[in-house]
């Protein structure tokens, strides 16, 4: 693009409007914090809702039922839907929510029993701190996902109160599924006796498929076996289920992003309206340097590098900024006691920055062109 | 060698045709130091600027060293001009947000050469018109005449062969104008440079070795000036 040498000529010429630079370094240091931001929760969306080739997860939930405290099943189903040709494991699970509405801050209780739940899942579950040990041995004990944890600074020995429940913390867990992230897991048992003492009830089954390609045979063929039970049942892919009772929020972060690209738009009007003005300003400059032997070609690349810089910096700025915060709040969209991350992962950030250095080159490349127009002669009468 | 052959330049305002330079003819030997006088608006500026490569003319043929400039692009000019072209202003016209310093390195950073051979250079074109001890000013630091000496420092850095000033001492007070025609007298004497330079003041002239008169885009009959003689004791260091 430009020689090294250049670069101070092109950092002094930004220097020159102290104020004006700062503030458009401002502007865009906000937008890009707002495009990143917009563009995690986006992600962590599609992450939560985006069924993989390799899913093995079903939902089995009560039909026409979208929160957990009016998707009611009887635990005996667990056996039934085990003897389904193709199912692998049956994991009853009561889920309670200290919180039913969307919201940055649900802790999800998942009452699972223990051998069942361990027999499936203990390999792809790694312990950061804490035991299985511990946690099948105290009928209080609660397995936190790192998320979780982290949000509420709890550690193992802790005890903690959410939803009416009190739980001691026998493990802090770190998994790649989006749904275990925000969650404590505890003794079914314990769950049912600590909320509504409905034992033999649970709110869902997570069915575990030999192959992923069977998917839809299998859940056809659970709704099927309970279609005239007392209790139906509707059983989707985990990633499916998750977008379908979590719709609503699913659909207003869809519309955030157009918030997204209007973050974008501001982005580039600022800083090319910034590199236009003192384009302007510059008019003589660039004849002087004209007149020196610096070429057209060289005068306008010299301010494309000025957009480059400030979008650069500031869209850097602005993302790891972004990055920060949502590093250290650890958030996560919930609803009904599914939880949607928002995680600051690096391609979210290359991302960023790549964006903040295409906005730097597209808002210079019109000041650029103006300033290789410039005829000499006719520049020095101009001012 | 500059070579000008019937140049005319034109501006077309309107209906109106403005002719500054008009059939003009002129030979400057390498190593001439020519002024060149006449009223306002008599195409002074006008010709130094297609001497200089930075307007072309609109018919006429122009030759340095045997190179027609009227053949070459934009982007050849410029690269042309930052190897053979030192140019002088009036009023100076150094880039305000740069040092004494980085206004003399400008021209050195378009040829490849190491920073260290770059801040000899600079550290010599400056020491030459003993500004020394300000690489550091601001333009806005200096004198008009400090100013006029970092110009010339630049435009003699990358040592091109012809260096044409514009009413360089027009703006200056007497002495800070001597000590800039000592220098430019200088540049011609000891590195042998092509000088041309406008004026409007019979005095400064007198430094030249030969003086010619414009007026309406044509040379009047031009007077051999005294080889400056006279004024050798005045000036010379
Ligand atoms: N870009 C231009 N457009 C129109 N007229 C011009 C332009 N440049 C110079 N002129 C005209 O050409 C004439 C000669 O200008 P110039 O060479 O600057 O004169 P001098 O330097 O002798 O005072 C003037 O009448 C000026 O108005
Ligand atoms: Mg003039």
């Amino acid at each position: 693009m430009i020689a090294p040498k250049f670069i101070p000529l092109v950092l002094r010429q930004l220097l020159r409007h102290r104020v004006r630079s700062m503030l458009t370094l401002g502007g865009v240091i906000t937008a890009m914090f707002l495009f990143v931001t917009i563009q995690a929760m986006q992600a962590g969306v599609s992450a939560a809702t985006q069924q993989n080739a390799d899913d093995t997860t079903l939902v089995v939930y009560r039909k026409d039922r979208f929160c957990p405290f009016t998707s009611q099943l009887p635990e005996y189903y667990q056996s039934k839907i085990q003897g389904i040709d193709g199912v692998r494991a049956v994991i009853p699970m009561k889920i309670v929510v200290n919180n039913c509405r969307t919201s940055l801050d649900v802790v999800t209780f998942r009452g699972v029993p223990l051998d069942a739940f361990l027999a499936v899942r203990q390999e792809e579950l790694h312990l950061v701190d804490g035991s299985f040990e511990l946690w099948r041995h105290r009928s209080d004990a609660a397995l936190l996902g790192e998320t979780l944890a982290a949000r509420r600074g709890l550690k193992v020995g802790d005890r903690f109160d959410a939803a009416g429940v009190t739980a001691y913390v026998a493990g802090i867990l770190r998994s790649e599924e989006v749904q275990d992230k925000n969650v404590a897991y505890v003794h079914l048992d314990f769950l049912q006796q600590a909320t509504d003492k409905n034992l033999g009830i649970v709110t869902q089954f997570n069915v575990l498929v030999d192959a992923a390609s069977d998917l839809d045979r299998v859940a056809r063929a659970i709704d099927d076996e309970f279609a005239v039970a007392e209790h139906p049942t509707t059983t989707r892919s985990e990633k499916a289920f998750v977008a379908y009772a979590a719709a609503d929020m699913v659909e207003l972060v869809a519309f955030t992003r157009y918030l997204g690209w209007g973050c974008i738009a501001a982005v580039l009007t600022l800083v090319g309206n910034a590199i236009v003005l003192s384009v302007q300003d510059r008019v003589k400059d660039h004849a002087i340097l004209q007149t020196l032997g610096y070429s057209p070609w060289l005068i306008g690349r010299l301010v494309l590098c000025e957009g480059i810089v400030v979008g650069l910096l500031g869209g850097g700025m602005g993302t790891l900024l972004a990055a920060g915060v949502i590093e250290w709040g650890q958030f996560s969209l919930s609803t009904d006691g599914l939880s949607i991350p928002i995680e600051a992962t690096p391609l979210l950030l290359l991302t960023g920055m790549g964006i903040s250095l295409a906005l730097g080159v597209l808002a210079g490349v019109v000041p650029a062109w103006q300033a290789t127009r410039c005829e000499i002669a006719r520049c020095f009468r101009a001012v | 060698m500059i070579q000008c052959e019937k140049v005319t330049k034109e501006y077309h305002k309107g209906d109106n045709v403005i002719r500054p330079l008009d059939g003009l003819d002129l030979e400057i030997p390498s190593g001439h130091f020519l002024a060149l006088m006449g009223p306002s608006g008599s195409g002074k500026t006008t010709l130094l600027n297609l001497i200089a490569g930075i307007d072309s003319p609109s018919s006429g043929t122009l030759r340095v060293d045997g190179l027609d400039l009227s053949g070459l692009s934009r982007g050849k000019l410029a690269a042309w001009r930052s190897q053979t072209i030192g140019y002088i202003f009036q009023l100076y016209n150094l880039v305000p947000v740069l040092t004494a310093y980085e206004n003399v390195e400008l021209p050195l950073l378009l040829h490849s050469m190491s920073r260290k051979e770059r801040h000899r250079r600079v550290a010599g074109a400056l020491d030459l018109v003993d500004l020394a001890d300000r690489h550091s000013h601001y333009p806005r630091q200096l004198s008009g005449g400090q100013e006029q000496r970092v110009a010339i420092a630049r435009a003699i850095v990358a040592d091109p062969k012809v260096v044409v000033a514009d009413e360089p001492t027009g703006d200056l007070d007497r002495d800070s104008a001597s000590a800039i025609m000592a220098l430019l007298q200088q540049l011609n004497r000891v590195l042998k440079k092509t000088l041309i330079m406008v004026t409007h003041d019979p005095k400064t002239a007198d430094y030249a070795d030969q003086t010619l008169h414009l007026d309406k885009g044509k040379l009047m009959d031009g007077r051999a000036a005294s080889s400056g003689s006279a004024l050798d004791d005045e000036v010379t260091p």
